[in-house]
């Protein structure tokens, strides 16, 4: 359903941080990118919703291209993409509702949002979508109240309220303990597999990569130099593992994971 | 062996050390500069320098202020009149000359670093200029003490001057002769049922100043009084041959009777000075009234309460209006001056760098000079000159203060927003206005109560509001009604303090 066409970002102070990477989503898959911080993943993910304007390549969804997109299209585009982030990225002084109705706002008409009301239908949605992430009662919390797990399927239930065909997750777990990690993870798999969602989701754990992925790229230094199904990173050798994360990186343990 | 880090630190003096110490005899601080030390002599000369300069301008303006001319005959002057002053400096400048000529001398003999304790000399002596030059009198302090506080007390519970009653007044007056020559006034006529006074003799001379500036005091009379309401305090009034009716007294106490139970009395007074001599010939006739006051009906406010109610509230108002119009014209201005709306082109940060110079020039001064200014141009009296003083200030620190709310918004929720498919306007009302709404209003809050505070004495300098009333009331000696204004700006800022806390609080 996604493809990504020999895509490049070179930032204003000349930072290639994308150098000509191409891959394919098929439709439902738990597509996981690893790498070093630095190598690039959060700057492929924000390309494909153009957070980031790329600067050459093309990425098509469904056979349209985004990158070239302008204005309501682009909207479009980004309606049908939910993103996760690593710091949540909640408006703190709102509440746990508005927040999450905010994820409305790609469906919503830009001048009656101005009154900051949402249709009946987009409040039942929401909490339907808080009911889903288990925070029914935190409604109209401010969104710091809540502890960083909470805050982060906060997130997802915004991310829901778009009803997309697609998630990014840009380090969902980055900024949580283990424990919550598998947790939200779990949220992750759930929208994967019970909705047929397909997920684009950046991990630092190789432990979570194993446990969770069903298709592994790898990018260094904005180049993918890995490419393989889930299987495949479950009996990841040493070779490939330093291919993507240098020479002078240690696995550590069993399940593996990153010094 | 451990030691200090000066002792250690070796000084390279080529010249002997005797010449040295009398190099700093000539001129303070050479020595120690010809031993390699410029700094610490340069600071030894200036330090003696300016002690002496501001000395001898001090000297002659005390010689000045005793009528005496030349530095001899004002040093002696300052010897005579500030005898522990002058003691304290000379003092001092004799041992810090003697003391850096004597370091000159060990610096070069020792070369060695040689301590600072001297320097405490110096701060005495700045310390003693300072309380000399401030006119610091605590004797005057303590002296007038009683007389101030007196005074204090009627600002601090000063109530009774904010209530007014009618007043209802039974009153009786005789006729006395005061000039040398005339015919003696009548004797008042007793009618049954209605008071009644007479004077006993029906003439006198007033107090008087004589040729040798002595002091003296009028005739006595003794005035009796009949037909008053009994047992009444009642108040001797007099009134002079230009027709000014005031409270003579005797002995430094106004003049006055307790009525017994016939409702009669009898006083003796001394009659009063004369403070202005009468050009008018003939024969000058004075008045005695005796008048007893009744308050009738309720208590109402008094005029001055009811003017000082009224600036207290264009006070506020005026706060209140600077405080709208800062806010509305430095939105903009904050915007001009956040580094991260700015900061993207040169042009930008130029512009940034501009409106943050002018910001900064504008709150560096006082809203009171600002006031200053603002009466030259639209007049004298006005609030419309405490707002436009209020508000340029209040431009500047707002716009301040929400520039570094603005640079402190939090870039992450703005992706997270636009990335729902939210388009500009969505996402400055859904990101960036939930993020900038506390701290503007929190800012905004704070800076109204700063107003009302700065209104209430801008008009100290014309600029409206209650400071001119108070200013006015305590020159004319009316402590009491610049009390109760001093409470109501005490109350209003207290209340506004604590309204302004919890709404911020609220929104924090």
């Amino acid at each position: 359903m996604l493809e990504i066409k020999h895509l490049s970002k070179t930032y204003d102070d000349g930072t290639e941080a994308l150098k000509d990477v191409s891959f394919r989503v098929e439709k439902g898959e738990f597509l996981v990118i690893i790498g070093l911080s630095g190598s690039g993943k959060s700057t492929l993910l924000r390309c494909i919703n153009r957070l980031v304007d790329p600067t050459s390549g093309e990425i098509l969804l469904n056979g349209e291209n985004v990158a070239t997109a302008e204005g309501q299209n682009l909207r479009v585009f980004r309606r049908r993409m939910g993103m996760i982030f690593q710091h949540f990225n909640l408006v703190k002084r709102s509440s746990v509702l508005t927040n999450v109705l905010s994820g409305r706002l790609g469906y919503t008409n830009p001048w009656a949002s101005l009154t900051g009301r949402f249709s009946q239908e987009d409040r039942k949605k929401a909490s339907a979508a808080l009911k889903r992430v288990g925070l029914e009662i935190q409604t109209n919390k401010r969104a710091d109240e809540l502890s960083g797990g909470q805050q982060q399927r906060v997130g997802i239930a915004r991310a829901l309220m778009q009803e997309p065909d697609l998630i990014l997750a840009d380090e969902p777990v980055a900024s949580l303990d283990p424990v919550l990690a598998h947790s939200i993870m779990g949220y992750l798999e759930n929208l994967n597999k019970e909705e047929g969602m397909t997920v684009l989701c950046s991990l630092h754990y190789l432990d979570l990569v194993q446990r969770y992925a069903t298709r592994v790229i790898g990018l260094r230094d904005g180049r993918l130099v890995y490419n393989g199904t889930g299987e495949d990173i479950r009996k990841i050798t040493d070779e490939e593992f330093k291919e993507i994360y240098g020479e002078d990186a240690q696995r550590v343990g069993a399940a593996g994971g990153v010094a | 062996m451990r030691t200090s880090k000066i002792d250690t630190t070796v000084v390279s003096s080529p010249l002997p050390a005797l010449l040295t110490g009398i190099a700093s005899l000539i001129i303070p601080g050479l020595g120690q500069v010809l031993s390699n030390q410029a700094r610490r002599g340069l600071l030894m000369l200036a330090s003696l320098g300016t002690m002496v300069g501001i000395l001898i301008t001090r000297i002659f303006a005390i010689g000045q202020e005793y009528f005496v001319d030349g530095f001899g005959p004002s040093l002696a002057k300052t010897f005579e009149r500030y005898t522990f002053f002058a003691i304290i400096m000379v003092l001092s400048l004799l041992f810090l000359y003697l003391w850096f000529a004597l370091d000159a001398y060990r610096l070069a003999k020792y070369k060695k670093k040689q301590g600072n304790l001297g320097f405490f000399v110096v701060l005495l002596g700045f310390f003693t200029l300072g309380y000399q030059l401030s006119e610091i009198d605590l004797v005057r302090m303590v002296q007038n003490f009683p007389d101030a506080s007196r005074r204090m007390s009627r600002v601090m519970w000063p109530w009774e001057a904010a209530f007014e009653y009618d007043e209802e007044r039974i009153e009786a007056e005789a006729e006395i002769l005061i000039s040398e020559a005339g015919d003696l006034p009548p004797i008042p006529v007793e009618v049954e049922g209605e008071a009644y006074i007479s004077v006993d003799p029906r003439f006198g001379t007033l107090g008087a100043v004589d040729d040798q500036y002595n002091q003296v005091p009028g005739s006595e009379i003794t005035v009796t009084g009949r037909g008053f309401t009994p047992n009444t305090f009642t108040e001797i009034y007099w009134v002079d041959d230009a027709g000014t009716e005031f409270r003579p007294r005797t002995a430094g106490d106004y003049v006055s009777a307790t009525t017994d139970d016939n409702g009669a009395f009898e006083l003796t007074m001394t009659l009063p000075f004369d403070d202005t001599p009468s050009t008018r010939s003939g024969p000058l006739y004075n008045r005695v009234i005796a008048r007893q006051t009744f308050q009738v009906g309720g208590a109402r406010f008094s005029d001055e309460l009811n003017l000082i109610l009224e600036l207290m509230l264009e006070t506020i108002f005026m706060g209140m209006m600077a405080t709208i119009f800062g806010i509305i014209f430095s939105i903009p201005v904050s915007f001009l001056a956040a580094r991260n709306i700015m900061g993207g082109s040169r042009l930008g940060l130029a512009v940034y760098y501009f409106t943050r110079t002018i910001l900064n020039i504008i709150r560096s001064i006082e809203p009171l000079i600002w006031a200053v200014i603002a009466v030259v141009w639209v007049g004298i009296g006005t609030p419309f000159a405490g707002i436009i003083a209020l508000t340029i200030h209040s431009v500047a620190a707002l716009g301040k203060l929400y520039s570094e709310a603005i640079e402190g918004i939090d870039h992450g929720p703005i992706e997270a927003i636009q990335a729902t498919g939210a388009n500009q306007i969505q996402t400055i009302m859904f990101a960036v206005i939930p993020q900038m709404i506390s701290p503007l209003v929190s800012f905004s809050i704070y800076r109204w109560d700063i107003n009302v505070r700065m209104s209430t004495i801008i008009g100290m300098v014309g600029g409206g509001g209650i400071g001119f009333i108070v200013v006015q009331f305590i020159r004319l000696g009316l402590y009491q009604q610049a009390g109760i204004a001093v409470w109501f700006i005490a109350i209003t800022v207290a209340l506004l303090d604590y309204v302004s806390a919890e709404i911020r609080n609220r929104f924090m």
